[in-house]
């Protein structure tokens, strides 16, 4: 599917304030893809076929069901939520949202910070994608067969940072089995052949 | 201003006007085995010319225009037999088709070729070939089988092999390879060769990944939920 663009999923009951979201954002911005779902259930379903990157949520659709609203944000971590705000909530619902915009705010305004948090994002991993010392030294022993239990032993640390690096490891490389994390060490000289 | 998104597919809308706007759909018909010659025909004026159960083709089809069906469109399917055709098909589409192609690409790449990197990369692809293969032969000879034995009434001996959990595993290792193979050519190792030659081999691997996605999709979230169903029926 298509990694370059960003996608937002805007979760509103009216079609017209979405259809309007839709083409005032895409007037000016090209790196966004839409779509539009009418109920926070609908979103696990597109999550699986979408990496989504951004939620446009109008806080009525929270209101009441915070703890399972809560429990969404935990199950995906990686998305942002910001509310479309056009009548007056209280401070703790929009305490659960990353950002909020006003409906009436000028478009530019709505797209200065969607762009904000999504290149947020971006500009950390960028910084970020270097291995570590320690992240290299993980994986010499993971492409060697390694477990993560031997590697844990072997380093004098626990099974639980283990996993960190393996994970930061897979998020920075952008590759996740074993088999391509072992090619990408071979080209990068972290382990030889021989 | 242009269009972000592609239409949702319904009964109505014309054949078509749906491929000018995503010609991956050319790639559902075939599966299909539907002919591109569409006329002016509406979806379900060309199921019917097909005999092709009408709420199969738009759940699938839309599956090609980034819609995911509701459990309501889910409940609606009543021909899984033709659900299981298009797998079938969308099987002999890697082996015939795509795998043929890529390695046409890598041979031709391989020439002069004197990079270390890239003999890891074709082990790489030869090694998820293999892969997929296996994959394939277990639905072919244990999943399938099964799912048409509970259809037809039949008892099957593959009953206690099939496990839908395997089945999950087997789709998420296929994913994750073949974004690696793209990741690690995109971002990590750079093969020398034409570029004309590299861009078909990843424009393929592209191509691979979308329709391997709607592969599982199907599979996961739409064939073993309702084969389950009938399973609890079945069981009581």
């Amino acid at each position: 599917m298509d990694k370059c663009r960003k996608n937002i999923v805007v979760l509103e009951p009216s079609k017209i304030v979405y259809e309007g979201l839709f083409a005032s954002i895409s007037q000016t911005e090209s790196e966004y893809a839409f779509f539009h779902i009418h109920a926070l259930s609908e979103l696990k379903e597109l999550t699986y076929i979408k990496d989504v990157s951004v939620v446009l949520i109008n806080p009525v659709l929270v209101q009441n069901k915070e703890s399972e609203f809560i429990r969404i944000k935990k199950q995906y971590d990686y998305i942002h939520w910001v509310g479309i705000i056009y009548c007056f909530f209280d401070h703790a619902t929009l305490k659960l949202f990353d950002a909020t915009f006003q409906i009436t705010d000028d478009t530019t305004v709505i797209i200065r910070k969607i762009n904000k948090i999504c290149n947020n994002k971006s500009l950390e991993s960028l910084h970020d994608e270097r291995l570590s010392k320690r992240e290299t030294v993980v994986l010499k022993w993971l492409s060697k067969g390694l477990s993560n239990k031997e590697i844990a032993d072997k380093l004098n640390i626990s099974i639980y940072t283990i996993n960190t690096h393996r994970r930061n490891i897979m998020e920075k490389t952008g590759i996740r089995s074993m088999a391509g994390l072992t090619v990408y060490a071979v080209s990068k000289g972290i382990i030889s052949l021989d | 201003m242009y269009k972000t998104q592609k239409s949702y597919i319904n009964r109505d809308k014309k054949m078509i006007d749906l491929i000018n706007e995503n010609y991956s759909l050319l790639l559902c018909l075939q599966h299909f085995h539907i002919d591109f010659s569409v006329g002016n025909m509406t979806v379900k004026q060309m199921c019917e010319d097909y005999h092709m159960n009408l709420n199969v083709f738009i759940v699938i089809a839309n599956l090609y225009n980034g819609f995911f069906p509701s459990s309501h469109d889910i409940d609606q399917i009543d021909d899984i037999h033709s659900i299981i055709s298009y797998l079938k098909s969308n099987h002999s589409f890697f082996l015939d088709d795509k795998y043929p192609e890529l390695k046409y690409y890598l041979e031709k790449i391989k020439k002069n070729q004197n990079n270390k990197d890239f003999f890891l990369i074709e082990q790489f692809f030869y090694d998820y070939y293999e892969e997929v293969l296996e994959h394939f032969q277990y639905e072919d000879d244990i999943a399938f089988p099964y799912f048409c034995s509970l259809l037809d009434d039949q008892p099957s001996s593959q009953q206690n092999v099939f496990s839908a959990r395997e089945y999950q595993n087997h789709h998420t290792d296929i994913e994750t390879k073949l974004t690696d193979l793209k990741n690690l050519l995109l971002k990590h190792i750079r093969i020398e060769s034409d570029l004309n030659t590299k861009r078909k081999f990843l424009n393929t691997l592209f191509g691979l990944e979308f329709d391997l996605k709607i592969h599982s999709v199907i599979e996961e979230k739409i064939l073993v939920p309702l084969i389950e169903k009938i399973e609890q029926q079945k069981n009581g």
